[in-house]
């Protein structure tokens, strides 16, 4: 069961709140083998926004949102997504909250290889048991320019509309945030492009939340504000960022070595 | 390539226990019954003996081996499939077609050899056991004792290596056909558009059609009327007509599929339409769990309902005396029993070997707001689908057998004992449960272990 807590329900419109959350890998009480790969991670984003969050490897970015999205249990700590608290349920009931509240964007699709366009953007309706709107998802795949596509297999698509099946699939189900894991990672630049537009596109016109994970300072530089973690905790904050500040602030997280910078060689790291 | 052999199956055993085990079972049941013909080889052994054995090792032993080289090759050919992306890996830094069929037939020759190796000492145990229970029953003299010795060993490991690589050949062939790309989009599991049934597939079906034809003839002109040899017929016509069946496998999943799919929407909702989609999109898969469901309903339905008309014969021909008789039965039903025995490892084999390489899969419906009730309820209704196929097929062809033998061995085509329905029916039951078993248990199992998570990133 998830409960709606007074306080968040109170406060200003807000699509996702993470309060001391953290997660810790491995036996605890000690142990030495234990990873911590969060570590009180307090912040709250308010709906209509568009969020990018960076860290170096192993800074805890993926954790945070898998945390944040349901798909894995912090250790401690809240979050709360629209009002509803996602703790402490069994599977089928995260599974319920997930698919009324959360979109899901990944670097690899995660399209059903069997389904065809319109089918696997009207999964998650279908497995709701909700009323299934044939025509809004159509709609919405025309809108993404997938129109002449519906029947085709995700094997028959490129990487760049294969990730477009996944954006409307998130979308359809009008969820509160939508969650992108380094959604641009696998695809060219021109296709990486167009799917931050698009992403950029639903929260301007239609005003959902989108948390998005990437290492890629242009990706960055679409979201209204970057986050950056490292070792675990939130490092800073960056708000309408550009490529060149999200790449010098991450050169100082000591994420690349100068010479790795992909976007310049902007000093040395720390 | 050497190096590359001996890594991928030191380091992931796991991927290749379905081929072992398949060899391992199939080499010691070829080892058992060929200690028989050691054992009629020895000094000493009295003619009558010596022919019993004989004739046991080369008649049963001989549809025994027809089962083993099929579920070896099924199962080698599964192994090799599920890493489909490993070779389009491979392909795609630079091996030639060559070096991955050597590197697949190296792989499997190894592990064939080790299992075959390990099959020898249960070969022993189960050979003493089969020859004890000949011993029992006086079909053998009693001052004959059992042999171990290089007629097993040379058939088991023969038998073990050929089957192997056949398996592996079929498989690389497909793999290394394919252009690097091809095979890539391949892997990632859509089903490709290949026809249901390959030339050779249909030139094997061709074949196998042909000695069941063969067979049941005899049993219906030279062998009509002749007492116990009616069944050294019969028996061969059961196993060709199972073997017929599950090389059809993927037509049938085809037809039933079709014929039932809306039946399956109507009651599975969602799931129900998630599964008809998957399995219409891999027939070809799904299909590889369909061949050990007919298998082992055709020949446990066949020979062990043929071995009840033929036991209720010998005793209203009085041509044993009853506590012997008794006995006789039982002695049957070791033989007959072993053979479904390894019919039904097979089977699990396949399902828990098929089910685990879709745990990504799995995740992915996770990850499309699926509820593990629901995958779990797919993955059923998919079984369903799969053992109904597999059991109608096996069925029929125990009815293959059975009925031309019944005529022959008893003059009435449709056995008039209800025992006989009974070993069906309790054989559709076996069939249908531990294919229902296997896979839904797996699939809580691979579920369980990856959470949602975990399916979805490892990719």
């Amino acid at each position: 069961m998830f409960r709606v807590t007074d306080e968040a329900v109170a406060g200003a419109p807000e699509a996702l709140r993470l309060v001391s959350v953290s997660k810790v890998y491995g036996r605890g009480g000690g142990d030495e083998t234990a990873v911590k790969a969060l570590d009180g991670v307090t912040l709250s984003l308010p709906t209509g926004t568009f969020t990018a969050v960076m860290g170096p490897s192993g800074s805890g970015k993926s954790t945070l949102l898998q945390c944040a999205a349901g798909l894995d249990q912090p250790s401690a700590g809240l979050v709360v997504v629209a009002g509803a608290q996602l703790a402490g349920n069994s599977e089928a009931e995260l599974t319920r909250l997930r698919r009324q509240r959360i979109g899901f964007i990944f670097q690899q699709f995660n399209l059903l290889p069997t389904l065809t366009v319109l089918q696997n953007v009207l999964l998650p309706s279908k497995l709701a048991g909700t009323k299934i709107n044939r025509a809004k998802a159509v709609s919405v795949l025309e809108r993404l320019g997938l129109g002449q596509r519906l029947r085709h297999l995700p094997a028959q698509l490129s990487g760049g509309q294969q990730q477009r099946v996944a954006i409307a699939r998130a979308l359809v189900t009008e969820p509160e945030v939508v969650f992108a894991d380094e959604p641009t990672g696998a695809l060219d630049t021109r296709s990486a492009r167009e799917v931050l537009g698009l992403l950029t596109q639903a929260v301007r016109d239609y005003g959902r939340t989108v948390v998005m994970v990437t290492h890629d300072p242009v990706a960055a530089s679409y979201a209204d504000q970057v986050i950056f973690l490292a070792d675990g905790r939130l490092a800073g904050a960056l708000q309408r960022p550009t490529a060149e500040e999200v790449a010098e602030r991450m050169t100082r997280l000591g994420a690349w070595d100068a010479e790795d910078s992909p976007v310049a060689a902007h000093g040395v790291g720390v | 390539m050497f190096q590359l052999t001996t890594r991928s199956l030191v380091k992931r055993p796991g991927s290749f226990v379905a081929g072992f085990l398949a060899v391992f079972f199939g080499a010691a049941m070829v080892m058992a019954f060929g200690s028989l013909l050691d054992t009629a080889g020895e000094p000493g052994v009295p003619d009558q003996s010596k022919e019993t054995l004989e004739t046991m090792a080369f008649v049963v032993g001989g549809w025994g081996l027809a089962l083993v080289v099929f579920a070896v090759v099924s199962t080698m050919s599964l192994t090799v499939r599920q890493r489909a992306r490993e070779m389009a890996l491979l392909k795609s830094i630079g091996a030639t077609p060559a070096q991955v069929r050597r590197l697949v037939v190296g792989e499997t020759v190894a592990l064939a050899a080790l299992a075959a190796v390990a099959a020898i000492v249960p070969a022993m145990g189960l050979g003493q056991l089969l020859f004890e229970a000949l011993k029992e029953t006086g079909q053998v003299d009693e001052g004959v004792s059992h042999a171990f010795g290089p007629v097993a060993i040379t058939m088991g490991m023969v038998n073990a290596m050929v089957a192997a690589v056949v398996g592996a050949l079929i498989t690389a062939r497909r793999a290394t056909a394919m252009r690097a790309a091809e095979a890539m989009a391949d892997a990632s599991g859509a089903g490709g558009d290949e026809p249901l049934m390959g030339r050779a597939r249909w030139v094997l079906t061709l074949l196998a059609l042909l000695a069941t034809a063969g067979s049941t003839t005899a049993v219906l002109t030279v062998l009509d009327g002749e007492g116990t040899d009616v069944m050294t017929g019969a028996g061969p016509a059961v196993v060709a007509a199972s073997v017929t069946m599950a090389l059809l496998a993927p037509v049938l999943l085809r037809g039933v599929t079709l014929a039932l799919g809306w039946a399956l929407r109507l009651l599975g909702g969602v799931s129900g339409e998630l599964a008809v989609r998957n399995v219409r999109q891999r027939t070809g898969e799904l299909a590889r769990a369909v061949a050990p469901v007919a298998l082992f309903t055709g020949t446990a339905a066949g020979t062990l309902s043929m071995q009840r008309v033929e036991n209720l014969r010998l005793r209203a021909d009085g041509l044993v005396a009853d506590e012997s008789s008794q006995t006789m039965e039982t002695m049957n039903y070791v033989v007959v029993g072993i053979i479904v025995a390894f019919c039904c490892i097979m089977l699990v084999n396949t399902l828990v070997s098929a089910t685990s390489f879709r745990r990504r899969e799995f995740g992915q419906q996770r990850l499309a707001g699926a509820t593990p009730r629901q995958v779990f309820l797919t993955v059923g209704l998919e079984a369903l689908l799969v053992a109904g196929t597999g059991i109608v097929a096996g069925l029929v062809a125990a009815g293959v057998g059975l009925l031309p033998f019944g005529q022959a061995r008893a003059d009435a085509w449709v056995p008039d004992d209800g025992w006989v329905w009974v070993i069906q029916g309790a054989v559709v039951a076996v069939a249908f449960l531990v294919t229902l078993a296997a896979s839904i248990g797996t699939a809580r199992r691979v579920v369980r272990r990856s959470s949602a998570v975990e399916a979805a990133l490892a990719a």
